[in-house]
C-alpha cells in the first residue's frame, strides 16, 4: 500500500514480538487495517490471541522485553511509528491517539480529585492555557458522558464502577483525539451499566468523527458499536469484514466457530464449543494457525494462506481461494 | 409431591454487621433479606442478578458458609441447624467456585486435591478412594486420567482447572451442586464446553443444581427455572421460557432489554436503560427496592407498601404492585400492607 490520503487511519504490517526465555512470543504478527473517519472497528478474539498487545502496539505503550516492533501507523498523513519517542509522546499519544485501558475503572489515580485528573491531560498537552479554561473544558467533556458535574470534586473511591468507567472515557475524549483505542471497556461491568456505557459511546460516535478501535472478547457486546469487524487468532487477523455481513455470515471457519459458541438470549440457537486449544505464540504452526482445530481442513492448510479478498471482505483461509480469483 | 422437594429455604436473612473503629456498630448490610426458595430433585434453577444484589451471599448461605441471621434451610426434609447437621449437610452439597485457579490449592497435585474431601469424610480404603477419583476425572473428561493425576493446577488450562473444580464438587456424590458463576472467568469457546458438561452430569446423576450467574443468556442452555434477584430479594420467579416471553417485573424487563445478541442492527439504536444505580444494601429503599429507578413507579404505593408475591400467570411469581389483582392497596390507602 502506498502512503495514504490524510483522511484515513492506516496500520500496515504491524509486528510486536516479546523476548522470553523460550524464544520470541509473536503477539502481533503482521496486522494491517484501514479505518475511515468516524468509523469503528471491533477486534474480537479469545484471550491470549494478542488483541491487547495490538492496542498497546498502536499506542507504543510497550513493556521492556520487546524483541521486534515494526510496521507503520499512518495518522493524518504521517507515519507516527517513525517519530522519535519524545515527539510521539508530545504530539501523538493522547492528543491524536487516545487509550482507554482494560479495567479502566481502576485506572484513575486514587489520591487526585476527578476534575483535576481530567484537566491534567489538557494542561500536559497544552490544549488549555490556564486551569480555569481547562476546568471549563472538563465540565463540557464530563457532561458529554453523562456524569453530574458535582462529581468532579470527588475522589475515585466515592464513585461506582460505571461512573469511573465514564470518567476514564471522558479523559480519553477530552483532547478530541482522532483515534481512541478501547480495550475491553465494558467487560467488568454489569449488564445495565454496560448497556449504559454503550449508549454513551454510540451517542459520542454519532456526534463526533472520532474513530474507535474496540478490542473485546464479548462478541454480543461488540455488535453494539461495530461498523467493521476484525477477528484475531494467534496474533493475526483471520477475517476483516463489514459488520453487517460479519454478524450474519462469518466466513472464516474460526469466525464461524466463535459465533456458534456465543450464547444468544433470543431465538433457538444451538451452542457448539471449539475443540482444542489456541496454538502457542512462541512456536506457532507454519501453515494456517487454526488448522489443528479446523473442521474444514484439507491438504493445502499446511501452507500459510494470504488474506483473500472476497466480496469486499478479507479472509485468511484457503477455502476462499477460488472465490477470490473468480472476482 | 412433598418428598420430591430437596431443598427449601424459608425467610432467609443474611446480614453483615458494619462497624467503625472496630466496635461502633454502624448498621447492617442486608445482603439477603427475606428469600423463600424451593428446589426439587433433579432440577436446575438459576439465580440471576447484577453484582451486589446478594446472589453470591445467598449461595454461600445455602452452602452453610455464612450463618443466616434469620430463617431456615431444610434439606431432604431435615432442618439444618447445629454443627452436626452442617457436617451431614455439607457432605451432600457440592460447590463450584467462580475462579477455578483461586479455588484449588496450588501446592497439591490433582490426585491429592480430589482425595482430600474423601479422607475428611472418612471414605476408604485407599483403593476405593483412587477408584472414585478416576471415575470423577473421567466424568469431567480429564482423560487420560493417568496424565492428569500427578499434575499441579498451574499445569492445567483455565477450562481444565474448572473441570477439576467440578470433579471435586462431584467426588462425594452430592445431591445438590451450587455453581457460583462457573463460567464467567472463561473464554466464550470454553464456556460452552463447561456448561454442556455440567448439564450432562446433572442429567446423568439426577442432580439438583443452583446456578448463580449475572449472564442471563447462558441460563437458557442450562436451567428450566430462573429466579431474578434485586437488592437482596428474589423479585421474580418463573420458567425460563415464560421469563423470556413475558417478563413481568420492570427490573426483569430492563435486564432483558439490556442484553445484546450478536446482531449488526444493534449499532443503530440506543437501548432503554433505567437510570440510577443498584440500591445500597446498607440502607435499602423503603418498600419496593426498585421504585427509585422504576419506569412504572406509582407514587403512594410502591414507596410505601412492601410488594407482595403475585402470580399473574401460573408458575410465574413476581413482587410488584403492577400485578395486584386483589385490590388490597388503593392509592389512597396508607395502611401498611
Amino acid at each position: 500500500m502506498t502512503p495514504t490520503p490524510s483522511e484515513t487511519f492506516v496500520i500496515e504490517n504491524l509486528r510486536l514480538y516479546f523476548r522470553t526465555h523460550q524464544g520470541p512470543v509473536q503477539a502481533v504478527d503482521g496486522v494491517s487495517l484501514t479505518l475511515g473517519r468516524g468509523r469503528t472497528i471491533v477486534v474480537v478474539g479469545e484471550s491470549g490471541c494478542g488483541k491487547t498487545s495490538l492496542g498497546r502496539a498502536i499506542l507504543r505503550l510497550l513493556p521492556r522485553n520487546v524483541q521486534t516492533y515494526s510496521g507503520s501507523v499512518w495518522l493524518n498523513g504521517v507515519d507516527v511509528m517513525a517519530l522519535p519517542e519524545e515527539q510521539f509522546r508530545q504530539q501523538v499519544r493522547w492528543t491524536q491517539l487516545a487509550w482507554v485501558p482494560q479495567g479502566a475503572m481502576n485506572a484513575l489515580n486514587p489520591v487526585i480529585g476527578i476534575g483535576d485528573q481530567i484537566a491534567e491531560a489538557l494542561l500536559a498537552h497544552q490544549q488549555a492555557d490556564n486551569p480555569l479554561s481547562a476546568r471549563r473544558a472538563v465540565e463540557e467533556g464530563v457532561g458529554q458522558v453523562g456524569v453530574p458535574l458535582d462529581f468532579l470534586d470527588r475522589y475515585p473511591f466515592e464513585l461506582s464502577g460505571g461512573m469511573r468507567q465514564r470518567l476514564v472515557l471522558a479523559m480519553a475524549l477530552i483532547t478530541h483525539p482522532d483515534v481512541i483505542v478501547l480495550d475491553e471497556p465494558t467487560s467488568a461491568l454489569d449488564v445495565l451499566t454496560q448497556a449504559n456505557i454503550m449508549n454513551v459511546l454510540k451517542t459520542i460516535k454519532r456526534s463526533t468523527d472520532t474513530r474507535f478501535i474496540l478490542i473485546t472478547h464479548d462478541i454480543a457486546a461488540s455488535s453494539e458499536l461495530a461498523d467493521d469487524a476484525a477477528v484475531m487468532y494467534a496474533g493475526q487477523f483471520v477475517e476483516v469484514s463489514g459488520a453487517d455481513q460479519f454478524y450474519r455470515e462469518p466466513l472464516h471457519p474460526y469466525s464461524q466457530a466463535l459465533m456458534a459458541s456465543v450464547p444468544a438470549l433470543r431465538g433457538d440457537k444451538r451452542l457448539a464449543a471449539i475443540p482444542g486449544q489456541p496454538p502457542s505464540l512462541i512456536n506457532p504452526p507454519t501453515g494456517c494457525r487454526f488448522a489443528d482445530r479446523c473442521p474444514a481442513r484439507f491438504s493445502k492448510c499446511s501452507e500459510e494462506p494470504p488474506l483473500f479478498p472476497v466480496g469486499g471482505r478479507l479472509v485468511k483461509c484457503w477455502l476462499y481461494e477460488e472465490r477470490a480469483h473468480a472476482e | 409431591m412433598p418428598n420430591d422437594l430437596l431443598l427449601s429455604i424459608r425467610d432467609l436473612h443474611t446480614w453483615f454487621e458494619l462497624r467503625r473503629w472496630g466496635f461502633v456498630r454502624v448498621g447492617f448490610v442486608h445482603a439477603v433479606d427475606g428469600v423463600d426458595f424451593d428446589l426439587h430433585r433433579g432440577e436446575a434453577v438459576a439465580i440471576v442478578g447484577e453484582s451486589g444484589c446478594g446472589k453470591s451471599t445467598l449461595a454461600k448461605t445455602i452452602l452453610g458458609l455464612h450463618l443466616p441471621r434469620q430463617g431456615e434451610i431444610i434439606f431432604d426434609g431435615k432442618p439444618v441447624r447445629g454443627r452436626e447437621d452442617l457436617r451431614w449437610y455439607r457432605a451432600r452439597v457440592g460447590y463450584i467456585q467462580q475462579d477455578p485457579y483461586g479455588a484449588v490449592p496450588p501446592f497439591m497435585r490433582v490426585q491429592r486435591i480430589l482425595e482430600e474431601p474423601l479422607i475428611i469424610n472418612g471414605i476408604g480404603p485407599k483403593d476405593e478412594r483412587v477408584g472414585r477419583i478416576r471415575t470423577a476425572l473421567e466424568d469431567v473428561k480429564l482423560t487420560p486420567v493417568d496424565d492428569f493425576l500427578p499434575r499441579f493446577p498451574h499445569m492445567l488450562s483455565g477450562g481444565q482447572q474448572q473441570r477439576l473444580v467440578i470433579a471435586r464438587a462431584m467426588i462425594l456424590q452430592p445431591q445438590l451442586i451450587v455453581a457460583d458463576e462457573p463460567v464467567s472467568m472463561l473464554d466464550a469457546s470454553v464456556r460452552v464446553e463447561i456448561l454442556q458438561l455440567l448439564r450432562g452430569l446433572q442429567e446423568r446423576y439426577g442432580l439438583s443444581v443452583i446456578y448463580i450467574t449475572h449472564d442471563l443468556s447462558t441460563v437458557r442452555y442450562f436451567c428450566e427455572r430462573v429466579c431474578v434477584m434485586y437488592g437482596g430479594l428474589i423479585i421474580e420467579r418463573a420458567s425460563m421460557a415464560d421469563l423470556l416471553r413475558t417478563p413481568r417485573h420492570p427490573y426483569t424487563q430492563a435486564l432483558l432489554a439490556a442484553i445484546p445478541d450478536p446482531d449488526p442492527a444493534n449499532a443503530h439504536r440506543l437501548r432503554d436503560v433505567p437510570s440510577g444505580e443498584p440500591p445500597s444494601l446498607l440502607h435499602p429503599p423503603a418498600a419496593c427496592r426498585f421504585h427509585p429507578r422504576c419506569p412504572s413507579f406509582m407514587p403512594g404505593i410502591c414507596d410505601i407498601h412492601v410488594p407482595k408475591d403475585f402470580e399473574p400467570s401460573p408458575g410465574q411469581h413476581v413482587l410488584c404492585w403492577l400485578y395486584d389483582d386483589t385490590g388490597l392497596v388503593a392509592p389512597s390507602s396508607t395502611k401498611r400492607a
